[in-house]
C-alpha cells in the first residue's frame, strides 16, 4: 500500500498508533464481534426454515404492520409539532416544544405502563371516569403508545429541516401568484419532504426495535422485538433468539443506511448569500388552527403519561382503593439496591461511551488508514436494536476466554457500545468546529501526537465528553431492551425490577420505582446542563 | 399620462418605529425608478408594501387607477426579485421560472414556450434541468429575474438584486439589466443603497431617509442639484460651507465673500452651500481680480487612478478637490481654488439622527 506523506507522519507517532490499536480493537471486539456472532449462530438450515415457522412469520408480519401504522401517525403528529415550533404565530409554541421533548426522557416502557393505568381495563379514565370497558392490550394500544413515544423524534428531524428553509420562499411563491393552499402544497410541504422522509426512517427503526412498550402492552401478539426475549427466558432457546434478532436487524439496518447515506444528504437548506430575511409570513389560518388542535390534544396525552405514573405511585390499590398512600415508596425502598445498580451501570456506560467517542472521533478526524471503516463501526450500533445487542453480548461473552456474562461488566459494555454513536457523533461535530490552525499552532510550538489531543482537543472536547456521558447515562438508566438479557442476580437494575413488578401486577410499587428513576434521570440532566451551560439534545430511547 | 404606479401618503409602522413616513410617489409606465437610501431608510419596506407583503397603516397604493392597497400579494400583478433570490431549491430552473405560470393556470405547452423565451432573454437556455444549487451566483440571479419577468408583471420589483454578486459581475449584470428593461419597456422599481448603481440604472431616483422621500428626479438632477445636505452627501461627495447671506447673490463664508448664482433671501440668513470636488477648479499660479478665488495650501493628495483627490486648506476651511491625475500637486503646494458661482448651491440642512430617533428598514 502506498501511504501518503501525511499518513506516514501520523503512523510515525507511537501515541497515535497505540490509540488507533485500542480504538480499533474495542470496535472489533464490542461492535463487530457480537454482531457477527448473532448472524453466524443459527445454521443456514435455520435461516431457510424461517418461512415455515408460523409464529415467526406472524411476528414479522405484526412488526411490519405496527411499524407502518405507528410510523405514519408518529410522523404526522411530529409534522404538526414541527410546524407549531417553527411558526412564530402558532399560539403556545414554546409549550408544545417543551412537552414534545418529555417522552424522550421516559423509560421505554413508561408510556405503555401509564396508559394501562389510565386507559386499560382498570383505567382511571376509561373505567372509572367514563365507565367503559376497554382492552388496551394488543395492536390498538401498542399503536397509540408508540405514536406518543416516538413522535418527538419525528418532530426533531422535521423541525431541523424546516428551520433551514428560507422564509422568503413563501413570500416569493405568493408574489408569483400562488394562493395560500398552493403555497402550502408547492412550497411549504414540498420543502418539508426530505425531513418527513428522514423522520419516517428514524421513527420506523425505533418502532421496529421498541422492546419496552411492546413487552408491556402487546399482550399475546408476537413481535420480533419481544420474541427473542421470550425464546431466551422461557425456553433458553439461544438459536431461536439469535435467529429472530437477525431477522429484525435486516430492516433496521436497511432503514438506517437509507437514512444516513441518502435522505441525510437531501436537505434543502438555502445557501444563498446575505440578505435581509423577511420575517416568516403569517401561517394559513386553517393550517394554524389544525396544527394547534393536534398539538394540544397530543400534549394532553403526553402529560398524562407522567401524571398516570405519578398517580399510580401514590394510590393505595389501583382500580379499587383510590386513597393516598406512601406505602409504595416503602416497597420501592426495598428495591433501592436496584436503583444503585442502575446508577453504577449507567455511570460506567456513560464513561466508556464518552471516552471511546472522543478517542474515535479524534482518530477518524486524522489521515489514518481505515478511518472510514472505523467511522462505519462507530455509527453501526445506531442501526442495531437493543435486543440484538443484548443477544449478541450473551453469545459473544458467555464462554472463555472472555466469560463476562454474569458480571456487571457485560451490561456496562453492551450499553456503552450501543450508545457509542451518540458520544462519537457529538465529539465529531465538536471536532469539525475546531480550527485546524489551532493544532498547527500547537505542533508548531512543539506538541506532538497525543499531546495535541491532550493539550488542544481535550479542553475543547469537554463539552462533547459531557454530552456523550449524559446521553449514554440517561439512556442506560432507563434501558430495558439490553438489560433483560444481561442482568445478573447481584445486579438487578431498576428497570428490570419495574418490568417484573408490572408483570406481576404490583403496579403501585412499579409506579413508585419509576418515579424514583425519573428523578434520577432528570437530576443527571440538570447537572449536565449546569456543567455544559445549555440544554443537551435529547435522543431516542429504544 | 396617468402614473402606472402611484403611492399616496403611505405610512408603515413596526411597533413604535415608523419605517415609512407618509411617502407619495408617481411612477410612469416604462420607467426605471430607483428607491435610494441608507439601510434603515424604509426603502425595502416601501417595496414590500407595493408587493403586498406589508399592509400600510395609512395611505394607498394604486396600479393605474386600481386601488391595490389591500389586495393579497398573489393578486397584484407585481413580481419581485429578492435580494437573496429566494429560488425554490426543490425545483429545477424550468420549474422555478414556470412557477408563476403554473399558478396562473397557463396551459403547459404555452408555459413551456414562454419559459424558453424568457430563459433565452437572460441567456440561460440549456440550463432548464439544473437545480439552483448547481448554478453560480450570477446564474441564480438571472433565474430569479427570469422567474419574475415570465409572468409579464405590471411592475417589476427588484430588492438589491446585485448585492450578492462580486464587483466585476455586478457591473456586467447591471448593464444587462438596464438593457433588458429598456428593451421590454418594463416598469421597474429598484431598491438599492448604492448611489453609483442608482445613477447608472435609473430614469428617476427617489432619495429616502428616515422613511421620507427627500428628493425625486433624474439621476443628473439629483446629483447636480441636491435639495438637501443629506442628498448631496449620500449621492456622491460634496464640500459644505456654512455661509451668511450679505446681499442677493452674495454670501460671506470663512472671511471671504462669494458669488452664488440665483441666491435669493434676506441678508443675515444663514445657509449651507455645497460644491462637488470635481467642480472646484485648481490653479497652481495666483489668480487675481476674479471673484470666488481662494488662496490655499495642499494638505494631502491621494492618487485614485483617473483622478487625484486633494485636500486643500483655504479661507480657514478644508476643501476636497478632484484634479486630473497628471497634475503634479504635492502637499504644501500653494494653490488657488476657483469656486464657480453657478456651481455653488444652497442646500437645506437636515435634522440630525439624534433629533429624530432612529428608523428601520
Amino acid at each position: 500500500m502506498v501511504l501518503s506523506g501525511e499518513v506516514r507522519r501520523q503512523l510515525a507517532d507511537p501515541g497515535i498508533v497505540l490509540a488507533f490499536a485500542v480504538g480499533a480493537g474495542a470496535l472489533l471486539l464490542f461492535v463487530l464481534y457480537p454482531t457477527l456472532r448473532v448472524l453466524a449462530y443459527p445454521s443456514l438450515a435455520d435461516y431457510l426454515a424461517i418461512p415455515q415457522s408460523v409464529r415467526w412469520v406472524q411476528a414479522a408480519r405484526n412488526s411490519l404492520l405496527t411499524t407502518a401504522l405507528s410510523t405514519t401517525t408518529a410522523v404526522t403528529v411530529g409534522l404538526a409539532f414541527a410546524f407549531a415550533t417553527t411558526r412564530p404565530d402558532v399560539p403556545g409554541r414554546r409549550f408544545f416544544r417543551a412537552v414534545a421533548l418529555l417522552p424522550l426522557f421516559a423509560p421505554p416502557f413508561m408510556v405503555a405502563f401509564s396508559y394501562i393505568l389510565l386507559f386499560g381495563r382498570q383505567g382511571l379514565v376509561t373505567r372509572h371516569l367514563l365507565g367503559l370497558d376497554v382492552n388496551l392490550f394488543g395492536l390498538p394500544g401498542l399503536w397509540l403508545v408508540q405514536t406518543v413515544a416516538f413522535f418527538p423524534l419525528a418532530m426533531l428531524v422535521i423541525a431541523g429541516v424546516l428551520e433551514g428553509v428560507n422564509p422568503s420562499l413563501e413570500h416569493a411563491a405568493r408574489n408569483l401568484g400562488a394562493d395560500e393552499k398552493n403555497v402550502l402544497r408547492t412550497v411549504t410541504l414540498a420543502l418539508a419532504r426530505p425531513g418527513i422522509a428522514g423522520a419516517a426512517l428514524v421513527v420506523a427503526i425505533s418502532v421496529l426495535a421498541d422492546f419496552g412498550n411492546a413487552v408491556v402492552i402487546a399482550g399475546g401478539m408476537p413481535l420480533l422485538a419481544t420474541e427473542a426475549w421470550f425464546r431466551m427466558e422461557g425456553m433458553a432457546d439461544l438459536r431461536g433468539a439469535s435467529l429472530v434478532v437477525a431477522l429484525l436487524v435486516v430492516p433496521t439496518t436497511a432503514l438506517f443506511l437509507v437514512e444516513r447515506y441518502w435522505v441525510g444528504r437531501r436537505r434543502y437548506t438555502t445557501v444563498a448569500g446575505r440578505g435581509t430575511r423577511l420575517e416568516p409570513p403569517p401561517t394559513y389560518p386553517p393550517l394554524r388552527w389544525a396544527v394547534f388542535f393536534v398539538c394540544t390534544a397530543v400534549s394532553v396525552l403526553v402529560l398524562l403519561v407522567y401524571l398516570g405514573v405519578v398517580a399510580g405511585a401514590f394510590t393505595a390499590v389501583w382500580g379499587r382503593d383510590w386513597s393516598f398512600t406512601l406505602e409504595h415508596f416503602a416497597l420501592a425502598r426495598d428495591r433501592v439496591g436496584s436503583l444503585w445498580a442502575s446508577l453504577r451501570v449507567a455511570a460506567g456506560a456513560g464513561l466508556v461511551t464518552a471516552t471511546a467517542g472522543v478517542l474515535l472521533a479524534f482518530l477518524t478526524s486524522r489521515a489514518l488508514p481505515l478511518r472510514r471503516a472505523l467511522d462505519f463501526l462507530a455509527v453501526l450500533p445506531g442501526a442495531l436494536p437493543g435486543v440484538f445487542v443484548g443477544v449478541g453480548f450473551v453469545l459473544a461473552f458467555n464462554r472463555p476466554p472472555l466469560e463476562l456474562v454474569g458480571t456487571p461488566w457485560v451490561l456496562v459494555l453492551a450499553l456503552a457500545f450501543w450508545h457509542l454513536p451518540l458520544g462519537y457523533q457529538a465529539a465529531a461535530a465538536q471536532l469539525q468546529q475546531v480550527d485546524r490552525s489551532i493544532e498547527e499552532a500547537a505542533s508548531n510550538l512543539g506538541a506532538r501526537g497525543l499531546h495535541v489531543l491532550r493539550d488542544v482537543y481535550l479542553p475543547l472536547l469537554r463539552r462533547a465528553f459531557l454530552e456523550g456521558f449524559t446521553v449514554s447515562f440517561v439512556r442506560a438508566v432507563t434501558n430495558v431492551s439490553i438489560a433483560v438479557f444481561l442482568v445478573s442476580p447481584g445486579n438487578v437494575v431498576a428497570t428490570f425490577a419495574i418490568l417484573n413488578m408490572i408483570g406481576n401486577g404490583i403496579w403501585g410499587g412499579a409506579a413508585a420505582l419509576t418515579v424514583l428513576l425519573l428523578l434520577v434521570s432528570f437530576a443527571a440532566l440538570g447537572l449536565a446542563r449546569l456543567g455544559a451551560g445549555r440544554a443537551l439534545r435529547p435522543t431516542a430511547v429504544g | 399620462m396617468a402614473a402606472h404606479l402611484r403611492l399616496v401618503n403611505v405610512v408603515k409602522r413596526f411597533g413604535a418605529a415608523v419605517a415609512v413616513d407618509g411617502v407619495s410617489l408617481e411612477i410612469e409606465e416604462g420607467c426605471f425608478f430607483t428607491l435610494l437610501g441608507p439601510s434603515g431608510c424604509g426603502k425595502t419596506t416601501l417595496l414590500r408594501v407595493v408587493a403586498g407583503f406589508h399592509t400600510p397603516d395609512a395611505g394607498d397604493v394604486f396600479l393605474r387607477d386600481r386601488r391595490i392597497t389591500h389586495l393579497p400579494p398573489h393578486a397584484r400583478g407585481t413580481a419581485m426579485v429578492f435580494q437573496e433570490y429566494a429560488l425554490f431549491p426543490h425545483m429545477t430552473v424550468a420549474e422555478n421560472v414556470g412557477y408563476g405560470l403554473r399558478m396562473r393556470r397557463v396551459p403547459p405547452a404555452r408555459a413551456r414556450d414562454r419559459v424558453a423565451r424568457v430563459l433565452e432573454l437572460v441567456g440561460l437556455l440549456g440550463h432548464e434541468a439544473k437545480y439552483p444549487h448547481q448554478l453560480s451566483g450570477g446564474q441564480q440571479q438571472r433565474v430569479a429575474l427570469a422567474r419574475a419577468l415570465v409572468v409579464e408583471p405590471e411592475v417589476l420589483l427588484l430588492d438589491e438584486p446585485l448585492s450578492n454578486l462580486d464587483a466585476k459581475l455586478r457591473l456586467r449584470v447591471r448593464d444587462e439589466l438596464r438593457e433588458l428593461q429598456r428593451r421590454l419597456g418594463q416598469t421597474t422599481v429598484y431598491v438599492t443603497h448604492d448611489q453609483e448603481e442608482a445613477l447608472a440604472l435609473s430614469d428617476r431616483v427617489a432619495v429616502l431617509n428616515h422613511g421620507r422621500v427627500l428628493q425625486v428626479g433624474t439621476p443628473e438632477d439629483v446629483y447636480r442639484n441636491p435639495a438637501s445636505r443629506f442628498v448631496a452627501e449620500f449621492v456622491g461627495l460634496a464640500n459644505f460651507v456654512a455661509a451668511e447671506v450679505v446681499a442677493p447673490g452674495r454670501v460671506r463664508a470663512g472671511g471671504v465673500e462669494l458669488h452664488v448664482d440665483g441666491l435669493q433671501g434676506a441678508s443675515g440668513r444663514r445657509v449651507v452651500l455645497a460644491v462637488r470636488p470635481e467642480e472646484v477648479r485648481v490653479r497652481q499660479e495666483p489668480v487675481d481680480g476674479k471673484p470666488n478665488v481662494l488662496r490655499g495650501r495642499v494638505r494631502s493628495a491621494t492618487f485614485l487612478g483617473a483622478v487625484r483627490r486633494v485636500t486643500v486648506e483655504a479661507a480657514g476651511l478644508g476643501w476636497i478637490v478632484d484634479v486630473r491625475a497628471d497634475e503634479p500637486l504635492a502637499p504644501q503646494a500653494e494653490v488657488s481654488l476657483e469656486l464657480p458661482a453657478e456651481r455653488l448651491r444652497v442646500v437645506e440642512e437636515e435634522p440630525t439622527d439624534e433629533q429624530r430617533g432612529g428608523g428601520r428598514s
